[in-house]
């Protein structure tokens, strides 16, 4: 073809003109890439969010249907009983395995909470000198009458949020694991350890609360912290956060009674994919009675994703803005360079030359011009993606963290805690679980982007040569040659 | 092998067209020349005879096919050469390869025949240590050579040019119009050239003038 090899001459000819149009090719193309590197990189950022900030997803008795129940009997029957009762169904292991079975649940954790009255050693009494044995004001107990030490029941420290957000941290010894089922083995407070002298490999004593008011003996297997802030179980009776002690479910459930076993209070879903939860939750529902329910929390992968959503949309308008403005610029150029050329292609066209043939030489002109600006955008883009990137990131990382804290209510049954058998429940999870990771953009030029950008390119390109050509077809061979 | 029939054209004014009527034959193996005073509208007859315009009044044959049936383009690309005062050259192309792109574009029989093409620029006094240099490092006159050798290698049997010694001095000029003719008389070739100066005329076989919106033969 005698118009590739015309294009080939004219910008070797030409070096001058054809750098400078290397050069501004390279700009536009430049800030393209960077949009598609910020946009590749929000999109990647948003998958891994998906994991690090996560869902879960809590199965719990159904306090709605549970309350109903109660004020209906309590109208119907109101004559005969002075108070009705709250019977709060208490969840059955069987169930959640079920729901376990679901393809989107990673892992999931039992919580099953009592008290107990401390025997062999004194509990930590909080400085305002409330709690203690007083055993608080009576409010709502499901079952069981309040002692001074809390115990949570868990499938696995790890795996409950107070853990895994780091509010608390095991200091000494180990925490609770899935293999600690069916033993003694508990994990205390570093305070209560310090006050009674306790340290790992101890044993210690408390007393039921209810029933026969049997001793338990329970060896200390790991010595937390809780952090300051982390007086999470609060409650006008609670008792002081140190006097929390962390056991197997199975041991909870032990202290409870025997018809508790094979219960919990509630058991929380770690899910995979945090997008699909509410999928997940519709499939787990046809899974389970009424009497429980199931509710989700995905506030802080909504709130990494809305943060994530933004750069994307701005990384979007990024691509196409410059995409257009250097389509537009680009053009501009063609068409003065048409101008600059007309005598050549006067002289093409007075040797009859198709005009189509003279578009497709300029076309191939712009297309070696791009290939080098594609080379040299593609070197200099991760650079300006870097920068460009990471001040979009705190940017909307400051506007988010300040949405996410109104959005992190707690969901679920709305009901104010309190109740014994679902303290360290839903609500309080719900509550911490909110804290938001700082999303980070990894900019890498992948060959994806490249492809990418060489689409863009091409297209600029095309769409320039298209606009400018109008003056290629148009030009009379006789105008430019004879005047 | 070149006729006009009833040829007329006006640009604006149809009442004041530049010629009309015009019946002229060209043949190959002879060179005309045509001349006129400023404004007269030399330039213009040529470039409908080069196929660069359309007429506005009667036709022009090849043969016996109108241009209008051959196609302007395909007319440019095949019968006719066209040398003008200025603008000739790719000037981002070397004299050889200007005459390779002309060749290629018009199809020619010698297309992409190197040799060919040196022989003639050789012919031309281009020597080889010009045939590679760009050729805005060329004199005026030596452009012009480049651009008669590029009519000399392409097929087309007519070959015009309007004021094509324009810019040069006596001895180019000599030498241009010497090898018009010998492109009538030896490629058999059909060459029309419009031209100021007299003595140019006077080397061709033929002269026309065109005045008062006719062409009249010289004697
Ligand atoms: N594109 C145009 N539009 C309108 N009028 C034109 C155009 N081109 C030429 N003319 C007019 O037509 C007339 C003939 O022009 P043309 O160039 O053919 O003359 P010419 O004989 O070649 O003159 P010269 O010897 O000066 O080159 C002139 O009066 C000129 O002003
Ligand atoms: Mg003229």
């Amino acid at each position: 073809m005698n118009f590739f090899k015309r294009a080939w001459l004219n910008i070797w000819a030409k070096k001058g003109r054809s750098i400078l149009l290397i050069l501004v090719s390279s700009a536009i193309l430049m800030f393209v890439l960077a949009g598609l590197l910020i946009r590749s990189a929000a999109v990647k950022a948003t998958e891994t969010a998906k994991n690090d900030a996560g869902a879960t997803m809590t199965l719990s008795a159904n306090r709605q249907a549970a309350f109903k129940k109660m004020s209906q009997s309590s109208s119907s029957s109101s004559s005969k009983t002075s108070r009705p009762k709250l019977t709060l169904t208490p969840v059955k292991l069987s169930d959640a395995t079920k729901i376990a079975k679901l393809s989107n649940i990673k892992n999931y954790n039992v919580t099953s909470s009592t008290s107990a009255n401390a025997k062999s050693y004194d509990t930590v009494s909080t400085t305002t000198g409330m709690g203690g044995n007083s055993g608080g004001p009576g409010g709502m107990k499901s079952s069981t009458s309040s002692g001074d030490t809390q115990i949570d029941g868990v499938t696995a420290t790890s795996l409950t949020t107070t853990f895994s957000d780091s509010q608390s941290k095991i200091t000494k010894g180990r925490g609770i694991t899935a293999s600690d089922k069916n033993t003694n083995n508990v994990v205390i407070e570093k305070e209560l350890a310090s006050q009674n002298n306790l340290t790992v490999g101890d044993t210690m004593t408390f007393k039921e609360t209810s029933g026969d008011k049997a001793t338990v003996k329970v060896k200390i297997v790991g010595i937390y912290k809780a952090s300051s802030t982390s007086s999470a179980s609060a409650g006008p009776m609670s008792t002081d956060p140190s006097n929390t002690i962390y056991a197997s479910y199975t041991l909870a459930n032990t202290i409870k009674g025997s018809k508790y076993a094979g219960t919990a209070d509630s058991v929380t879903f770690n899910v995979t994919n945090p997008a699909k939860v509410s999928a997940t939750k519709k499939a787990g529902n046809k899974l389970i009675s009424s009497k429980y329910s199931l509710s989700t929390d995905d506030a802080s992968y909504q709130s990494v994703k809305a943060s994530m959503d933004n750069v994307e949309g701005f990384a979007n308008k990024i691509v196409w803005l410059v995409a257009i403005a250097g389509t537009i610029i680009l053009a501009l150029i063609v068409i003065l360079m048409i101008r600059e050329r007309r005598f050549e292609i006067g002289v093409l066209l007075s040797l009859g030359e198709a005009r189509w043939k003279i578009v497709a030489q300029f076309f191939t002109e712009m297309l070696m011009v791009i290939v080098v600006a594609i080379a040299i955008a593609g070197a200099g883009g991760k650079f300006v993606g870097n920068q460009l990137g990471s001040q979009l990131v705190s940017q909307s990382t400051t506007t988010q963290t300040t949405t996410s804290t109104t959005s992190g209510q707690p969901g679920g049954s709305g009901q104010p805690g309190g109740t014994k058998g679902g303290s360290g429940g839903p609500g309080n999870m719900q509550a911490t679980s909110t804290k938001t990771k700082d999303p980070n953009l990894e900019i890498a030029v992948s060959a994806v982007d490249l492809a990418e950008l060489g689409g863009f390119g091409l297209a600029i390109t095309f769409l320039s040569i298209m606009i400018a050509s109008g003056g290629i077809l148009r030009l009379e061979p006789k105008k430019v040659l004879i005047s | 092998m070149l006729k006009t029939q009833d040829l007329g054209y006006w640009y604006q004014d149809k009442t004041q067209p530049l010629f009309q009527g015009i019946n002229l034959t060209f043949e190959p193996g002879k060179s005309y020349a045509i001349l006129g005073h400023s404004g007269t509208g030399k330039t213009t007859f040529l470039s409908l005879i080069a196929g660069l315009d359309k007429p506005k009044e009667g036709d022009i044959l090849l043969g016996d096919r109108s241009l209008k049936q051959i196609g302007l383009t395909n007319y440019r690309r095949h019968d006719v050469a066209i040398v003008f005062q200025a603008y000739n050259l790719f000037t981002y192309m070397s004299p050889m390869n200007n005459l390779l792109t002309a060749m290629a574009i018009t199809e020619a029989e010698h297309a992409g025949d190197r040799a060919y093409a040196k022989q003639i620029l050789n012919d031309l006094g281009i020597g080889d240590d010009l045939i590679d240099r760009n050729v805005q490092h060329l004199s005026g006159g030596q452009q012009q050579r480049v651009a008669i050798a590029r009519t000399m290698c392409c097929d087309a049997q007519l070959v015009v040019a309007d004021e094509p010694t324009g810019n040069l001095d006596e001895d180019n000029t000599k030498a241009v119009i010497d090898q018009f003719q010998r492109i009538a008389h030896e490629q058999n070739k059909c060459v029309i050239i419009v031209t100021h100066e007299p003595d140019v005329a006077a080397q061709c076989d033929h002269q026309y003038r065109l005045e008062n919106k006719q062409f009249t033969q010289l004697a």
